[in-house]
């Protein structure tokens, strides 16, 4: 809008002009939602974070100011719960977002095959996607259950011949969070699969006839023309895998309740919990705050990444 | 009714946002603390909340509420049940306007139902009959400042279930009664014996699969009679320093910690009634599927003592009336009839739980002299009230404040990371500075 007008901007006027006018309107009803259930909750979060709100308490709301923000970053009683919760988002984003993209991408080239009965393969592995993450969950704990009678404790015990000891995969410290990883990845690598599989079938053929004429071995092919041509949907798939990653939760409440002590826990986990288990509403308000600022910093720091790429590119 | 000052409109400003921004979150009504609700002309409508249950609970409610309209007939009862899993935070996120004339509530949220003002002392609407046919531990939970706002039908109640087989075996001697309860190290040293003569050395279930950590009541109810019993509490007055975190109660749970390795998950909740354990400590609930499994071979046991005499928890789903009913009486005679004996029987033969009254004590075949329950019902009569926790008394109430929420989540979340093996006193610690924070925040949480 603000850039300089080219020459003979002036006859060109009148019709960016209408067009200014149409493309607002178009967009009110995404920008309408998007302010109701988007930024007017978070600015009341903003709101509540700056006062003593309790769930379910006729005290009036005292003005806190900064004293929740206060805590949960600098006091050393409340930090440190809140600093471990964000490690180990930041630890989850680290490892699942680059294993999570290249499994998805794996299984992409794997089941973008003209063969038969590929959709019913398809259709496997994206299911666990269709499931409630509670389910999932319920189904996990019966897998890591720590006795030797867990199935993945006695399968691992099958094929070691009885060299395997159970694991209590759940309840120690250096097993929760990796389990918590794999079935995470278990579940949320069909989604994007499918969206990397939309992406290799929209690269042209001829391109790959291109290459296979100058050729290209199946390693150059897939250098050259694979991942150039989707390079715009893996950005997209990392960035979603990314912020999806930091609202991890369901699977650590319902497995691990954040324990074995905090080695589980996470913003959104600890937030909920502070909210609905504490009723202390304005301290969960300030740690999603907190949450936002963090969120949206890496979201623009990637951005700003992929983009110098691109330059350079 | 209700004078609005600009005080209250800022709080309903805020109430506002709060309830935009988290859509459970219903802030609402006015008056802080303590609602009165009227007497009325003893006839009319009267509407009931009460949880849905197992369903033989649903039965016997159900019933009881018919027989109460035929026994009544100027009364009129509206019955509303609400699933189990919803009903607290329904209660909780309603406002005062929106309570019907009866609710029942569960036994820890009632201080804090009573500081937002959602209920009414009972005295003047029950019978004195009906109050002192209460047991002592019923009247102690409903209890709040001198003032009766709730009671139940039954109540609960904690203990040790052994499997007699597998302690022969072991060669254990195991307690006849409360007398001789075993201490905490004689209970350890028991547990080191089985795990000796056991496959996998894990001979104790504590009902890990109902969950540990944040928000786990169960945490709280079954492990906060060891702080009690070590001659600790939870919170004394509005500090929970010098309380919670007293060196013989790190000592107690230093010794709990090492019981997690003779703890079997029990995920699949089958350890005890499978043999798998020889002990499991757990709730008044599961006598009948322990008796049905075991036989013969299971015995109920007290707790184990950790010095300051054995201790047990306490409480459940009560009755009160609302603090904006205006059908008090009526309200009143809803409750004298739930808490008469044909009522009280029939829920407790339904859910199996120990009878909230004397008289049906007396009368029921489980809880009463010589059966096989009757521990729990000592225990319960043993109460130690309002007053002071003593060396004598057993069955303690949970902390009886509008603040208990933050005192369950951090002794729930404190005790799971002992239990992993913390550092108990850095724990205790990190629970003590949070609850106290929390309580300087909201002046302690006071009815003014």
């Amino acid at each position: 809008m603000t850039a300089p007008a080219p020459p003979g901007a002036a006859r060109t006027r009148p019709k960016a002009r209408r067009q200014g006018w149409a493309g607002p309107l178009m967009a009110l009803p995404a920008v309408a939602g998007l302010a109701l259930f988007v930024a007017l909750p978070f600015a009341m979060a903003i709101g509540l974070s700056l006062f003593n709100v309790r769930l379910d308490s006729f005290r009036p709301p005292d003005f806190f100011a900064l004293e929740q923000y206060r805590r949960i970053l600098v006091s050393p009683d409340f930090s440190g719960d809140f600093y471990r919760a964000l490690g180990n988002n930041v630890l989850f984003a680290a490892v699942i977002v680059p294993v999570q993209t290249a499994a998805a991408l794996a299984l992409a080239l794997l089941l973008n095959r003209p063969l038969r009965g590929m959709p019913v393969f398809r259709t496997f592995f994206f299911m666990p996607v269709v499931f409630p993450m509670a389910l999932i969950a319920t189904v996990w704990r019966l897998i890591l259950d720590p006795g030797p009678d867990g199935m993945l404790n006695s399968v691992l015990g099958l094929a070691t011949f009885g060299l395997f000891s159970p694991q209590d995969w759940l309840g120690d410290a250096a097993t929760a969070m990796p389990s918590i990883m794999l079935l995470s990845l278990w579940q949320g690598v069909g989604f994007q699969m499918v969206i990397l599989l939309a992406g290799l079938q929209g690269i042209p053929r001829q391109l790959y006839e291109a290459a296979e004429v100058d050729g290209a071995g199946r390693w150059q092919r897939f250098r050259a023309v694979t991942l150039p041509g989707l390079r715009n949907t893996l950005v997209f798939v990392a960035l979603v895998t990314m912020i999806l990653s930091f609202r991890l939760f369901d699977q650590v409440y319902i497995l691990t309740r954040g324990g074995p002590d905090g080695a589980t826990s996470t913003v959104m986990y600890l937030a909920v919990t502070t909210a609905f288990a504490e009723s202390n509403v304005s301290r969960a308000a300030a740690m999603t705050v907190v949450l936002f600022v963090v969120v949206l910093g890496l979201t623009l720091l990637q951005r700003r990444l992929v983009t110098q790429e691109r330059e350079i590119s | 009714m209700i004078v609005r000052s600009k005080r209250t409109e800022t709080r309903g400003a805020l109430r506002a946002v709060a309830a935009l921004a988290a859509p459970v979150l219903v802030l609402a009504g006015c008056g802080a603390g303590g609602g009165q609700a009227d007497p009325g002309d003893g006839d009319g409508t009267i509407t009931i909340w009460a949880h849905q249950g197992q369903d033989r609970e649903v039965a016997a409610l159900q019933d009881a509420v018919d027989a109460f309209g035929d026994a009544n007939p100027d009364i009129a009862v509206e019955l509303t049940l609400i699933p189990e899993a919803d009903y607290t935070t329904t209660v909780t996120t309603a406002s005062p306007d929106e309570l019907p004339d009866v609710l029942e509530f569960d036994g820890p949220t009632m201080a804090s139902l009573v500081y937002n003002g959602k209920l009414s002392p009972i005295d003047d609407f029950v019978s004195e009959q009906t109050r002192s046919n209460a047991t002592d531990s019923i009247l102690a939970q409903g209890t709040l400042d001198g003032s009766l706002y709730g009671l139940g039908m039954f109540d609960s109640g904690l203990g040790v279930y052994g499997n007699a087989a597998l302690l022969d075996e072991a060669g254990i001697s195991f307690p006849e009664g409360m007398e001789d309860a075993w201490t905490a190290q004689e209970f350890t040293d028991a547990l080191a014996d089985l795990a000796a003569k056991d496959d996998d050395g894990r001979v104790l279930d504590v009902k890990q699969n109902y969950g540990f950590g944040s928000g786990s009541e169960w945490t709280t109810y079954a492990f906060s009679p060891v702080v009690w019993s070590a001659g600790g509490a939870l919170i004394d007055g509005d500090s929970a320093d010098g309380a919670l975190n007293t060196p013989g109660t790190v000592e107690a749970l230093s010794l709990v910690q090492e019981w997690a390795g003779y703890t079997d998950a029990n995920t699949d909740d089958s350890a005890f009634v499978s043999g798998d354990v020889a002990l499991s400590l757990v709730g008044h609930w599961e006598y009948p599927n322990y008796s049905e499994a075991l036989g013969e071979d299971l015995v109920v046991l007290p707790l184990p003592d950790f010095g300051h005499g054995v201790k047990t928890g306490q409480g459940s789903w009560a009755w009160g009336v609302a603090g904006t009913s205006d059908n008090g009486s009526a309200a009143g005679a809803f409750i004298d009839f739930l808490m008469a004996d044909d009522q009280v029987a029939a829920m407790t033969a339904a859910n199996g739980a120990p009878p909230g009254t004397k008289s049906a004590i007396e009368t029921s075949d489980l809880y009463g002299p010589g059966g096989d329950l009757s521990l729990f019902a000592d225990q319960l009569a043993a109460t130690c009230g309002a007053g002071p926790v003593t060396a004598d008394c057993v069955a303690v109430p949970r902390p009886v404040t509008a603040g208990y929420p933050v005192i369950t989540r951090q002794f729930a979340d404190a005790f799971a990371a002992i239990w992993e093996g913390g550092d108990v006193a850095e724990a205790l610690d990190g629970a003590v500075t949070a609850i106290d924070t929390d309580f300087a925040d909201n002046d302690s949480f006071t009815i003014s």
